[in-house]
């Protein structure tokens, strides 16, 4: 089992969506969905139009582009196919295959952008949307663009079962073998839904620097779901499994386990009591928890809220923000791990990044614009959820670097407090720092020991409290996939080794005893 | 390009290549989106786009393919990938297609202007609303002002018979600022969404509403952990509404996964508590001529006084259910299958007013942002982050974050016992400020 927790942390939570949602807030819902929607494709079964297009088309685009003026001008092209299946209540029952293309054309001047995209890959509509994008910059000094040269970069992604050579069966089989194993391992498991998603996407990122890249990159996301029933309760459970690879995932993690560990969290937490509310010290296991750091302190450090001079930890660079034993990494280059890529949506190589080193702050998230406004290097950050967006920065596979504790002696030396085993996700204001998470999976801890699970709490605190108070770090790191939101969606993983927190605020449902 | 007759074409040429039943989904529409911040342009965006999904049916068997080029090569290969995939799926007889020709006539849905006005004046919307977000001394920075607009037509067409179409626009405009002081920071945004342009509020109030939710949150204190009663002011109605919407899917209900499931005609609420979804309210944000799959819509009352009346369905899992679909096929756009899904959600408007309710509470805590996942619609079970005021003897006496509130759906909303009159329809999702007279409040 131990292999096994190295591949998942919770799911990290649409950030911003679940703000606005919770205000009640009216996103644009009823403009048509089109305006946010990413599917998906694949080389061979790819439409008419060819990925592989004439380099002098992307010079013509960018000159179009840059017309008007400005300083930068890009070209996204991208392809997608994907499927999505899910069985649920032991049937399949349903299947969707996506196959979508296009390419976003963008233009910067000074701090402004101008953006247009195209579903159509011709010259006609990618000139259009150059020009369209070109306004922003009108009147602006103009540059001469660097002539589009193909480059390579190191890649991170190593592929032994391809996805477009696994036939369907293979993957109804996998889902078969988690239901059934997941209907097995008890009776109080009511039913399992498995949810089997695959994709590969096709990236091809031109710019007036010169720079042309493609590559075509496979993902997986597998998620179990099982309902535990018991007399007056019920506990759905969930479990995770994604990579940037091919079919080989479910060799080194089998579809069985990720299952059983799912049907096991649903039977514990029937037998959850209520947990109590206040202000108490919190042990987190390691894997899932990563997430709080990627809302509380990730967010936070990337570098769009950091150039508008909003950002909590604006002007703390250099400064000491967090305890001497808190390292935090972003790292896009971890091998096929689900924030991996070879490069991210603008170019620029992936690399690890440490962002706050022993307590003290070290770098922030940049994209290209960001960078520029900051005046600081390009970590590799700038991601888009599709081309119908704007690459922003974001975080690849965040985490809080191992320490030298043991998890056993963190726990034991915990007299009370509560032991979160898993979290379903959480948000961050990055103005305020202000974050909260809750908890899926947790205990109380009475005396160095777990003892009674307790229903989904809340914890809440200020993320410059938290990674102040952060005492012990254990040499347990480990990892798991989620999906971050913020504005466009985006796949990451995050982890940390055990942890203790002191006194952050729990909400339970009752007074403390 | 005839979007309707394409549409038509495309059953056709499902069933030609072998789908027993086929239904088409197409979407076409433009967005545009302005980005400002200090008074110059950030970003300007623009698109004009579309997509089409099948929805095929073999042999009892369903699956669904979407592109978004139309070139009758792709969409060819498109519907070869929907019926292929069928294959995968398990044959089920309750999967079916609606035949229901109906349509239910909402007006104000479109907006033919918006695309009309003059692009200056959609900046220097968002250029006002920002300076005036900006003009109140505590407000020192601002994180952006944007304005936005999309208009679309969806068209449907199964192999029932069904061709409907129709047209929407939506236009939103809103600004985030943040106050500061000292070390302290504190962050408000207030936006406003419209089918049409003209039915904007002023723009003084969103501005106004931005900054004085960033600066009323400054010098924020704690308060002790305790009982004590709480009011969710209409910007957090969702935190309660969201997870009984999913309480009612019927879905989940034939599923044992809610925990509403065995609650039909019981009272679960206070009787002051009556929750409405409607699809056809004029102009609504949420409304439409008929569902994601072409049933028309309609105006539902889901809990009447407290007492549970129906749960939501569409077609597939109302044949199941042995009932007539409600209408609720929601549609994520033209690359997913109809999933169940609500379209103005709101607890109606009750007689006290805002003031009275604050007034009758001796002791509490005024609910201004809750975070965290809302109600669990599998077990009812209830835990959030909570900011917002202390009220003592009837009056706020100073802002409150970093607390948490906890407890079960059936306690809360049988506690619910003051409801007000100030219900904003203009929200798609949405309730009147209303109080629960005893929550567990997580602080110190």
């Amino acid at each position: 089992m131990k292999k096994f927790k190295n591949f998942f942390v919770e799911d990290i939570p649409r950030r911003k969506f679940l703000q606005m949602s919770l205000k009640g807030g009216v996103a644009i819902a009823a403009t048509p969905s089109l305006m946010m929607h990413l599917l998906s494709c694949k080389k061979q079964e790819s439409l008419s139009t060819e990925m592989k297009l004439d380099p002098d088309l992307f010079n013509r685009t960018i000159r179009k582009a840059l017309e008007k003026g400005g300083e930068f001008a890009e070209v996204y092209v991208e392809n997608r196919i994907s499927r999505n299946i899910i069985m649920e209540e032991s049937k399949f029952k349903s299947a969707v295959f996506g196959i979508s293309q296009g390419a976003g054309v963008r233009v910067i001047s000074g701090d402004k952008t101008g953006f247009a995209y195209t579903d159509d890959i011709s010259e006609e509509n990618l000139l259009k949307a150059a020009e369209v994008a070109s306004y922003v910059a009108l009147g602006a000094k103009k540059i001469e663009p660097v002539d589009v040269k193909e480059q390579s970069r190191d890649s991170f992604i190593t592929i032994k079962l391809p996805l477009e050579d696994i036939a369907d069966e293979g993957r109804l089989e996998v889902m078969q073998r988690a239901n059934q194993a997941a209907l097995d391992y008890d009776p109080r498991i009511k039913m399992a839904s498995i949810s089997y998603y695959d994709e590969i996407r096709g990236r091809t990122v031109a710019n007036s620097e010169g720079l042309l890249l493609s590559d075509e990159l496979p993902l997986l996301f597998f998620i179990v779901e099982t309902l535990g029933v018991a007399e007056n309760t019920r506990h759905m459970g969930r479990e995770r499994l994604s990579k940037h690879s091919g079919f080989e995932m479910f060799d080194m993690v089998t579809p069985e386990e990720v299952a059983r560990t799912c049907a096991r969290e649903s039977i514990v937490m029937l037998e959850a009591k209520d947990c109590p509310a206040g202000k108490m010290d919190v042990v987190m296991q390691n894997g899932w928890g990563g997430v709080l750091v990627h809302e509380a302190v990730g967010h936070p450090l990337e570098g769009d809220s950091i150039a508008k001079k909003i950002g909590v930890f604006t002007g703390k660079l250099g400064q000491k923000v967090a305890s001497d034993v808190f390292t935090m990494v972003d790292d896009g280059s971890l091998p096929n791990f689900r924030g991996t890529t070879n490069f991210d949506d603008e170019g620029t190589q992936m690399k690890r990044n440490v962002l706050i080193r022993n307590g003290v702050l070290e770098k922030y998230m940049t994209d290209i614009l960001s960078a520029k406004q900051l005046g600081m290097e390009r970590t590799g950050n700038g991601r888009r959820e599709s081309f119908r967006y704007l690459p922003i920065p974001r975080m690849t596979n965040t985490f809080i670097d191992k320490g030298k504790d043991k998890s056993e002696d963190i726990l034991s030396s915990t007299k009370r407090g509560i032991y979160v085993q898993s979290l379903s996700g959480g948000s961050v204001n990055s103005t305020t720092g202000v974050f909260n998470f809750t908890c899926r999976e947790a205990y109380l801890v009475e005396d160095g020991k777990k003892t009674t699970p307790v229903r989904g709490a809340t914890l809440i605190g200020n993320c410059l409290d938290i990674i102040s108070n952060i005492d012990a770090v254990g040499d347990d790191l480990a990892f798991g996939p989620g999906i971050c939101g913020k504005g466009q969606s985006a796949e990451v993983s995050a982890g940390q080794p055990t942890v203790r927190i002191r006194g952050i605020n729990v909400g339970g449902s009752r007074a403390r005893r | 390009m005839d979007y309707k007759a394409l549409s038509e074409q495309l059953v056709k040429k499902c069933m030609d290549r072998g789908a027993d039943h086929a239904e088409v989904y197409l979407e076409t529409g433009r967005n545009m989106r302005i980005q400002v911040r200090n008074q110059e342009i950030e970003t300007v965006q623009q698109a004009a786009t579309h997509g089409v999904g099948f929805r095929v049916f073999v042999g009892g068997r369903m699956a669904f393919a979407s592109c978004n080029e139309f070139s009758e090569d792709a969409l060819g290969k498109t519907i070869e990938s929907a019926i292929g995939f069928a294959k995968n799926t398990t044959p089920d007889e309750n999967n079916v297609l609606p035949d229901d020709k109906g349509f239910t006539d909402v007006m104000g849905l479109y907006d033919p202007q918006i695309g009309q006005i003059p692009m200056d004046q959609k900046i220097e919307l968002a250029k006002k609303v920002e300076k005036l977000a900006m003009e109140d001394s505590r407000i020192t920075k601002s994180a952006g002002a944007r304005y936005s607009e999309g208009e679309g037509e969806t068209f449907l067409a199964n192999s029932n018979g069904l061709l409907k179409t129709y047209k929407e626009s939506a236009c939103s405009f809103g600004v985030s600022v943040v106050a500061e002081k000292g070390e302290q920071k504190s962050s408000g945004s207030e936006s406003c969404s419209r089918r049409s342009f003209s039915d904007f509020e002023p723009v003084e109030k969103i501005a106004e509403k931005a900054a004085r939710d960033a600066y009323e949150m400054l010098d924020s204190q704690m308060v002790k952990t305790q009982k004590a009663a709480v009011i969710f002011d209409p910007d957090v109605a969702r935190a309660i509404l969201g997870g009984i919407l999913a309480g009612v899917n019927g879905e989940r209900v034939i599923q044992g996964a809610s925990f509403l499931a065995d609650k039909l005609d019981q009272e679960i609420a206070s009787e002051l508590v009556t929750l409405v979804d409607d699809g056809i309210r004029p102009k609504g944000l949420g409304s439409k001529p008929f569902d994601g799959e072409g049933v028309p819509t309609q105006r539902r009352v889901i809990l009447d006084k407290g007492v549970l009346k129906g749960f939501i369905y569409n077609t597939i899992v109302a044949k199941r259910a042995g009932i007539k679909s409600t209408g609720n096929a929601s549609r994520g756009g033209f690359t997913s299958l109809p999933g169940i899904g609500a379209h103005n959600f709101y607890m109606e408007a009750g007689r006290s007013t805002p003031e009275d309710i604050i007034k009758a509470t001796k002791k509490g805590l005024y609910l201004k942002n809750v975070t965290g996942y809302g109600i669990i619609p599998v077990n009812g079970n209830f835990s959030g982050g909570a900011s917002g005021f202390w009220i003592e003897d009837g009056k706020f006496a100073f802002p409150v974050k970093g607390l948490t509130i906890a407890g079960t759906a059936f306690e809360m909303l049988k506690d619910i016992d003051m409801v007000a009159d100030n219900l904003d329809l203009n929200r798609s999702f949405t309730a009147p400020t209303f109080r629960i007279k005893s929550l567990q409040i997580g602080g110190e």
